[in-house]
């Protein structure tokens, strides 16, 4: 038996409790089902807003948006109103491997979600989404080779899969593959601690596919389930290999989710919703927020960030900081409001105020929505209609992430960003 | 930011000139005052008129180290890269140098003498020359070095980026990140993020 005493976390992005608990049940997941029998198993909470950029960055920070300074993929320039895309410099807050380290100890994170582009660490990271160049994603650099000579995958080529699912599923498999190649020579090479390896293939099945993943009846179901038996064996790999060079495996197993899943009913276009009440506009044509009219009040960020057009926050902003109170009233009635053939839209309107704590919070959204499941929340500038449908068929869910722990924790509102501190203590005893 | 001595020590071809070279903009663009003080180079100047004797090699070895002394106690990086082959010597440098980081470039002889530029090993192999280290002059590899880079196995870019996180570690640099995001990349993110949805 094992001396070393290890911690090792297995992501798997955006699976929900329900369907991990369903493909246990069923078989299809086998080792994972042999996991959760050993473990504990329960619902979890990912970030608001609820997606991946900003629930990972809470997840290895342990602090919410507010304190790491992440709340999309997305941020405006508010001198020029462009896009911008925060990368992992302006996270604000240590990492839990930042903070192992000062302990001495040696983390190994591979495909971390927003982490792009890969700085030192006590250890090796190799970045994932949205991570573009190998070479920037990688730290320290020594392992590049290693990965180019493996052909390792940093993601699945959405662009093409998104239409192509007969490649969607080849290059699914291909990139898990690389990754559990990548991961046997940094576990046997790398004198670690703290292991950490996040699937993103599962969020990006679920995106094109979710349908095909729920309903029997679909022409792709065999080929979802396949994909997930996949995702169970790498899972079984991993817990074999932990099992035999860690102390005590099953107390230091982690799995979790970032967020959950679920079909989409509707898109929901709120940029066209603010246009349509007359809280925004663009001028002369224009295709993005670079066009603002100055009297514009609110825009929207995906997928679900209010931005009031504040005076001294915007370069054209138009709303004085003693409207903003009941500007806030007045938007939080209108999404309140919003019904799709009488069935409401939002479930909770949350003020960024009550939300959000910490020195980036004033970077952040004014309001936050969550909409009830299947109505996905979308910030195109230019759409017009509020409600349409696209070729995606799945979306984010906020309160059905899964957290898989080697004991039990009692806590209702648990969410992603509490679990850094776990795992820290981890190392205590 | 305080100074230190960068020591590097290995067989003549080793990598320690190119790998000096190498690290010298990576540091500079962290701020960091820097000079190399090149075996060969400290021959034509400092050195100038001594010979491959063991007493000619200590004493410059010591000049080096004097002067890189100097330097770090100054607030200056100094980068050395010479072979330094006895480890007494090293050590003695060590003993009186703050902040003394010895990075030992290791190679094997079958792979200098395949690299072999200026045909030396090949001489020296072959009798021609005399008081050749790890030839016909003795090297002592260091016993506890704080940075070894093997430069038959690693890339260059491997070497440097363990001897530049190294220093990082050590707190004797600022952690400098590349953590721009290009306008090309931006095309890339974006159409990812559209690809899911997004935007």
């Amino acid at each position: 038996m094992a001396e070393r005493q290890r911690v090792c976390v297995v992501g798997l992005d955006g699976v929900p409790i329900g369907l991990l608990e369903r493909l246990a049940d069923a078989g299809v997941m086998p080792n994972i089902a042999a996991r959760i029998a050993a473990g504990h198993l329960r619902p979890m909470r990912a970030s608001l807003p609820e997606i991946s950029a900003v629930s990972w960055t809470s997840f290895m920070t342990g602090v919410q948006p507010g304190e790491h300074g992440i709340f999309g993929f997305t941020d405006v320039n508010p001198g020029t109103y462009q896009l911008e895309f925060p990368n992992f410099s302006q996270v604000e807050a240590p990492t839990l491997w930042d903070r192992l380290g000062k302990r001495g100890l040696h983390s190994v994170v591979l495909n971390q979600p927003a982490t792009y582009p890969a700085r030192t660490i006590p250890g090796v990271l190799v970045s994932g989404f949205v991570a573009v160049d190998l070479s920037r994603s990688v730290k320290p650099l020594k392992w590049l080779g290693t990965l180019r000579r493996q052909d390792y995958r940093i993601d699945i080529d959405t662009g093409r899969a998104r239409s192509d699912h007969d490649w969607l599923f080849q290059d699914l498999h291909y990139t898990l593959e690389s990754r559990g190649a990548a991961l046997g020579r940094l576990w046997d090479e790398e004198d670690w601690d703290f292991m950490q390896v996040v699937v993103t293939g599962t969020d990006r099945l679920y995106h094109y596919l979710w349908d095909a993943v729920e309903n029997p009846d679909h022409p792709r179901h065999a080929q979802a389930l396949d994909y997930h038996r996949a995702v169970d064996r790498f899972v079984g790999q991993i817990w074999d290999r932990f099992a035999a060079d860690a102390a005590e495996p099953e107390k230091h197993f982690w799995m979790l989710s970032d967020h959950g899943f679920c079909a989409i009913k509707q898109e929901v276009q709120l940029n066209a919703l603010l246009r349509e009440q007359g809280y925004l506009g663009l001028e002369g044509g224009g295709t993005d927020l670079t066009a603002i009219d100055p009297s514009s009040r609110a825009f929207a960020l995906d997928p679900g960030r209010i931005q009031i057009h504040l005076r001294g926050r915007y370069a054209r902003g138009a709303v004085a900081a003693a409207e903003v109170a009941n500007l806030k009233v007045e938007l939080a009635d209108a999404f309140r409001s919003l019904r799709y053939h009488g069935e409401p839209v939002i479930r909770d309107v949350h003020d960024a105020a009550d939300l959000y704590h910490g020195q980036c919070a004033e970077r952040g959204p004014d309001l936050v929505l969550l909409a009830h499941p299947g109505f996905d929340l979308k910030a195109s500038p230019t759409a017009t209609e509020i409600f349409s449908r696209t070729d995606l068929v799945g979306m984010h869910t906020w309160d059905d992430a899964f957290l898989l722990a080697p004991y039990p924790i009692e806590d209702e509102q648990l969410w992603i960003g509490d679990i850094a501190g776990h795992l820290e203590r981890e190392f205590e005893n | 930011m305080k100074g230190f001595t960068l020591w590097f020590t290995g067989l003549s071809g080793s990598g320690k000139s190119t790998l000096s070279q190498a690290l010298e903009p990576v540091l500079l663009e962290r701020g960091v005052k820097i000079e190399i003080l090149d075996g060969d180079e400290v021959r034509t100047n400092l050195s100038k008129g001594l010979g491959f004797s063991k007493e000619d090699r200590d004493t410059n070895v010591r000049r080096i180290g004097f002067v890189a002394n100097l330097l770090s106690r100054n607030n200056v990086v100094a980068i050395t890269a010479a072979i330094s082959p006895y480890a007494e010597i090293r050590d003695e440098i060590r003993a009186r140098t703050a902040n003394f980081v010895e990075v030992y470039t290791e190679c094997s002889i079958d792979e200098l003498t395949r690299r072999d530029p200026k045909g030396l090993y090949k001489k020296a192999l072959a009798g021609e020359i005399l008081n050749f280290t790890g030839v016909s002059d003795p090297y002592e590899a260091p016993e506890n070095p704080e940075i070894v880079v093997n430069t038959e196995t690693e890339t260059l870019e491997e070497s440097l980026d363990k001897i530049i996180r190294s220093l990082e570690l050590m707190g004797l640099i600022p952690a400098g990140e590349d953590n721009h995001t290009s306008a090309e990349e931006e095309v890339v993110i974006r159409q990812r993020l559209q690809s899911l949805g997004y935007l």
